[in-house]
């Protein structure tokens, strides 16, 4: 891992030595170069059309399904097994059904309920979850839809997965379901050995322009020490080995969103600076110190200056005149997909597995994110109750490829792990903490595929040691 | 007492109803002989009936916001065999609005 490998190297103690002695022989630690090919074109916007409805997207998404789950069921419940159309569907009869699950949730917010004068409601409340015990499970195809019912985990399901399901139409006309499926894990390709440690920095939530006077400190540490700047030649010599940094969305701090802006009347505003303003001279100024150094990923998330529905698009070049002059610097969309050194990532900065959190019963990112990886859609919740552009020919969410590492970012706490697919797949889950809450971030090892977060916070009451230097010198 | 009063109402009734069911039944054999009317279909009014019918078959999705053209293409691409002389028909008249988009484009969304 990344402490064994910046502990074990010699010359740990070079910062005791007389500073004169390495004058005439600077060591020169070069940063190893990824192979590194971007392969997020699905997640790129042609033309921008918006008179479409949102019919197409879950057709398309069932068109491009249902073929996997036909598979997956001939799979599961033996190649005899019928598999239906719901208008072919005769009482009592066991057979499979391919289709799209609504949930239909009381609770979920609709602007039809709130502008309803006849009913003088008061405006919904924003809740953390919006699952109920009266929500009921819905099946869907092309034509037709039925209620489930029996051993299916309502909590566990949102809407818009595409699942098979197995059973038999009861008298009362709802579904009774026997077992169900999901596509599981899609074909993965066997990513190339990498002789060498090497390792990719993943950092989420940096939230620029907030109140976090704390993260600021622990941010300029991260870009410290990835550049080799800091600590003994030990450590940069490991610093060296991390050979691409990944920022996963939330560049900028919710707080930078002034949405009083826009209702507020324009004269009063005139002389006011938007607060992102400053927050991305500031992020153009960490990134000028990163991408001097070392090739950077930019993501864009929920809070930052770009379009709001997913797949977000790049960031602009005009935003960040110093950093963008620099070839390292990658403007990258979200979702984004990217093979380093033959190690295929995927992944968002954390809107979909918000999403899903807040409108199912789980509540951990991490068994969000393998839960999306089995339904193989990364966004299934959109376009219900997530923002997403109305395509039309194919669903770009689907997982068609296995990635080797599969995060979101923007998570409260750090987690990872580790699954194998039936076939064989290998892929590493990694929830990616919020940096400025957390003040973590963590590396991916090429080689062995694992994660360790790496924690930056200074004045903890845990790191005795580094706030007593920090005083002391 | 009801019984009485709809005895009154029913006498009224009774000729309107049967005056009409007679005339009903006296239309009703009419049908056969307008069959003989209706024009022979030209051959645009032919094809634009088979690119309705095309329009109509739910198997390749919906129809509505995109083009003819679109959903052909959508369709062949995640295998679903759509018929080749729709494809055809459309690529010859690619200019004429009747022919590019499905029968709904004329209403607004």
């Amino acid at each position: 891992m990344f402490s064994e490998v910046s502990g074990s190297r010699e010359g740990g103690c070079s910062l005791l030595c007389h500073p004169g002695s390495e004058d005439r022989d600077p060591t020169v630690f070069d940063r190893v170069k990824p192979a590194y090919s971007p392969c997020a074109d699905r997640f790129r916007l042609g033309d921008r059309s918006f008179n479409r409805q949102y019919a197409h997207i879950y057709a398309t998404r069932l068109m491009q399904m249902s073929p996997l789950l036909t598979e997956r069921a001939h799979q599961k419940w033996g190649a005899d097994v019928r598999i239906k159309k719901l208008c072919d569907l005769q009482m009592g009869e066991q057979c499979c059904i391919v289709g799209t699950l609504f949930k239909h949730m009381d609770l979920q917010p609709s602007i039809l309920k709130e502008i309803s004068e006849e009913h003088n409601l008061l405006p919904q409340p924003p809740r953390s979850k919006y699952i109920s015990d009266s929500d009921e499970l819905i099946l869907e195809d092309e034509l037709q839809r039925i209620k489930l019912e029996g051993n299916i985990d309502v909590d566990l399901f949102v809407t818009g997965s595409v699942i098979a399901i197995y059973g038999a139409e009861k008298n009362d006309g709802k579904f009774t379901v026997e077992d169900f499926c999901t596509a599981d894990l899609p074909p993965q390709t066997p990513r190339t050995l990498v002789t060498s440690d090497r390792f990719v920095l993943l950092v989420s939530g940096l939230g620029l322009g907030g109140s976090h006077a704390d993260s600021m400190l622990a941010l300029q540490l991260l870009v410290d020490m990835v550049t080799g700047q800091l600590g003994d030649q030990g450590e940069q010599g490991g610093a060296a080995t991390i050979s691409r940094v990944l920022l996963a969305g939330n560049l900028l701090s919710q707080s930078t969103q002034d949405k009083d802006a826009s209702t507020k009347a324009k004269y009063l505003t005139k002389k006011t600076q938007a607060g992102t303003v400053e927050a991305v001279r500031l992020l153009d100024e960490m990134l000028m110190q990163l991408v001097a150094s070392v090739p950077v990923d930019v993501m864009p998330g929920q809070y930052d200056p770009t379009n709001y529905t997913l797949p977000q698009q790049p960031l602009h070049r005009c935003m960040f005149p110093l950093s963008s002059t620099y070839p390292t610097l990658q403007l990258a969309s979200n979702p984004h997909q990217a093979t380093i050194d033959g190690v295929r990532f995927l992944g968002t900065s954390g809107q979909n597995v918000l999403d899903i959190q807040k409108y199912s019963g789980m509540d951990s990112h991490l068994d969000i994110l393998e839960n999306t990886l089995r339904l193989r859609h990364l966004a299934p919740t959109a376009p219900d109750t997530l923002g997403c552009y109305p395509f039309y020919l194919k669903d770009p969410f689907i997982l068609e490829e296995c990635p080797h590492v599969y995060f979101s970012g923007n998570a409260p706490s750090y987690q990872s792990r580790c699954i194998t697919g039936a076939d064989g797949q290998e892929v590493l889950l990694v929830a990616i903490p919020e940096f400025s809450s957390t003040q973590t971030a963590c590396l991916v090892n090429l080689r062995t595929l694992e994660c360790e977060p790496i924690s930056f916070s200074s004045f903890n009451a845990g790191d005795d040691e580094e706030s007593e230097m920090n005083i002391s010198h | 007492m009801t019984a009485k009063r709809a005895g009154l109402i029913t006498d009224t009734f009774k000729v309107v109803k049967k005056a009409k069911r007679e005339k009903r039944e006296k239309t009703a054999p009419t049908p056969p002989q307008l069959d003989v009317e209706p024009l022979p279909l030209t051959a645009k009014e032919k094809e634009l009936q088979e690119l309705r019918q095309f329009d109509q078959d739910w198997q390749f999705g919906p129809c509505t916001g995109i083009s003819r053209l679109e959903r052909w293409e959508r369709a062949s691409h995640h295998g679903l065999n759509p018929p080749e002389e729709i494809r055809e028909m459309l690529l010859s008249r690619e200019t004429d609005p009747d022919y590019t988009h499905c029968l709904w484009s004329a209403y607004p969304l």
